[in-house]
């Protein structure tokens, strides 16, 4: 069974944002206006968050790529009262939008803040609905959604892998952002395999995990930045 | 015991009487019933607007995406919990002036939960889908959300306080004593449920590591607590007007027993927040910023800061009205205690809770909240149900309660039987 993850190398990230770009063109993200952006309502699946290391005069400003960690122990799954997020059997965990009765429990309950709430229907300009993917399903006002691990393109390449009569290899899935990323920043694999790229950089000196101590258990681990 | 038709009749009579009840009444009565159906319907238009809109046409944001709704549905819950204090003195200690009132306290908790299952649905981006968190119909994640226990709790609570009060008040419209080994299981059933609608509330909030300020042990019993203070308070206030626009008779040592409770409460409530405040201003790590936020301000956002403040010194003052023997016996100023205590908790439970719980987010991002008038509109719409549907229930016990409206056999007799 995999246990997919993703490594994200922040010494490599040159925060050009290609991640966030790449997610919007293949998940169908609503395109946000600046008028509710900046009234707080966006929706990104993977978001650069901003930080400021140090203190002045010997002050870093520093981008964190942050997709969903898809932990071990979500918070998210829990709170759900109708059961509309489930984690796969191989980890990923997920919404099922037609069920989501949008209470924002799981939103209020996500330490990393991975999930958005559609606080209206969604619009593309009129040129761009015809270039939506197919794949992935719209969500309609008043649900939550998040990033999938760009669950469709594991459906895709399991079904791939089975009309060629073969098993699935980690290298047959990849998600867009990693499949995007210009600096090779991202890394995207099989935990369970401990010579997986992914498993490697895990175990790196530079690893780490976002609110460790939350017991949450993500399956993004990030290398810290050089000094 | 009847014949098919005298029982047709008597429905018939039932039914004639409730509706006369319901829409005869004096000139205060029809005033106060058309502005709450005004306030309905105006709450009504504005929440199809954001119906139709989504959630975008409140305030709400990615930030702080409960607000107004959820502060009220807490506050509500914390109502109808309260309802229990009467249930205590009045069934097991037999103390008789809170026994007249208490099923008038029983219907008041109903109408609470009402209005709290409401204030949620208005919060819910889909409400189409509800029918996903109803027992039985749809399939909740229980036990594991905090949420599926709070819809099991709540409606069970709400057929609970009104099974209770409707079996009392049939039993009195027919001149009957009720059946105390049957409906005295139900009546104490009813106190540790009070106690665990407000716990589960509390646990809904208290579950989140993602949120320190609610994620502290401490908050079940302040929520019981303060409920403790504001349910009563406005139970009092309810009990006066009954009084005076109805023939029901009310003593005044139900009020000042009642008012005593509140004192007791209060006292819990402002030490166990006493208690809160040291922890997290002594150790000082970073969970203090919420606290920060709301009593102080934080980086400049001190939206709520005047709020809290007020809220504050509203509850330390009543606790003082309530605690001097003889301000808690004058009624001007037991009244002027218990606007205190429902204004101060509502602002300390309610948005002094919801809001801090946002600001700052996991993130350490500042966004403040304050509710539009869509928001307050919808919430005015959903508080005038409450009341208009507690003014009906109420216009049709009372007379049963002071045998004003019986069965037709003992209205021909013309003569009023005294419980008790």
């Amino acid at each position: 069974m995999h246990r997919w993850g993703m490594v994200i190398d922040l010494d490599r990230c040159s925060g050009c944002q290609a991640c966030m770009a790449a997610c919007h063109a293949e998940n169908n993200i609503a395109i946000i206006g600046p008028e509710e952006s900046a009234m707080g309502r966006t929706i990104h699946w993977i978001e650069l968050l901003p930080f400021i290391e140090g203190e002045y005069p010997h002050i870093k400003a520093r981008l964190l790529p942050r997709p969903c960690m898809h932990c071990e122990h979500p918070a998210c799954i829990k709170v759900c009262p109708v059961g509309a997020t489930y984690a796969n059997e191989e980890g990923i965990v997920g919404i099922v939008y037609s069920r989501c009765i949008g209470c924002r429990y799981c939103t209020t309950a996500c330490p990393y803040t991975v999930r958005s709430f559609n606080w209206y229907k969604p619009q593309w300009p009129k040129e761009m609905e015809g270039s939506l993917n197919r794949d992935v399903s719209i969500r309609g006002k008043g649900v939550v959604e998040k990033c999938s691990f760009c669950h469709h393109r594991l459906l895709k390449a399991r079904e791939r892998a089975k009309a060629e009569k073969r098993e699935l290899l980690s290298e047959d899935y990849i998600p867009a952002c990693v499949q995007a990323c210009p600096s090779n920043a991202m890394y995207f694999g099989d935990l369970n395999d401990p010579f997986s790229t992914v498993s490697i950089l895990s175990r790196e000196r530079r690893a780490f995990k976002l609110l460790e101590d939350l017991g949450t258990e993500p399956k993004v681990i990030y290398l810290s930045e050089g000094m | 015991m009847e014949n098919p038709q005298g029982l047709l009749k008597e429905t018939w009579h039932f039914y004639k009487k409730t509706l006369m009840l319901v829409f005869r009444g004096s000139k205060i009565y029809y005033a106060w019933c058309i502005s709450l159906l005004a306030m309905i319907i105006v709450g009504f238009i504005f929440y199809w607007k954001q119906h139709e809109m989504g959630l975008i046409e409140t305030n709400l944001t990615d930030q702080v995406s409960w607000g107004l709704y959820i502060a009220n549905f807490t506050y509500l819950v914390g109502m109808a919990a309260a309802a229990v204090l009467l249930v205590i003195p009045s069934y097991i200690y037999q103390f008789k002036p809170i026994k007249e009132i208490v099923v008038l306290g029983e219907l008041f908790a109903a109408s609470s939960i009402i209005m709290a299952i409401l204030f949620v649905m208005v919060d819910l981006g889909r409400l189409d889908r509800v029918w996903h968190m109803i027992p039985f119909v749809g399939s909740m994640n229980f036990p594991a959300s905090l949420l599926a226990w709070d819809v099991l709790v709540l409606n069970g609570y709400l057929l609970l306080n009104l099974f209770i009060p409707i079996y009392l008040l049939v039993k009195f419209y027919y001149r009957k004593e009720p059946n105390w080994k049957f409906i005295l299981p139900f009546i104490l059933l009813s106190i540790p449920w009070a106690v665990g609608i407000h716990t589960v509330t509390a646990f809904l909030y208290n579950g989140l590591a993602a949120r320190p300020f609610w994620n502290a042990s401490i908050l079940a019993p302040r929520f019981l607590a303060s409920a403790f203070c504001s349910g009563p308070a406005i139970i009092i206030i309810i009990f006066q007007i009954i009084r005076k626009v109805s023939s029901i008779t009310l003593e005044d040592k139900a009020l000042f027993k009642i008012a005593e409770l509140i004192a007791y409460s209060m006292f819990l409530n402002l030490f166990l927040l006493g208690a809160e405040i040291f922890k997290e201003y002594y150790s000082g790590t970073v969970h203090m910023a919420s606290f920060k936020y709301l009593f102080e301000g934080l980086h400049e956002h001190t939206a709520l800061v005047p709020w809290i403040w007020t809220a504050m010194a509203m509850n330390v003052t009543a606790f003082f009205l309530f605690l001097i023997p003889s301000t808690r016996k004058r009624l001007s100023t037991l009244n002027l205690g218990c606007l205190f205590v429902i204004v101060g908790v509502w602002i300390e439970k309610g948005p002094g809770f919801v809001i801090p719980g946002f600001v700052p987010d996991p993130l350490g991002e500042i966004h403040e909240y304050v509710p539009n008038l869509l928001e307050l509109m919808v919430s005015f719409g959903i508080w005038a149900t409450g009341l208009l549907i507690f003014t009906l229930l109420m216009k049709v016990a009372i007379p049963i309660e002071t045998g004003e409206f019986s069965h037709t056999e003992y209205e021909k007799e013309g003569y009023t039987v005294k419980r008790h």
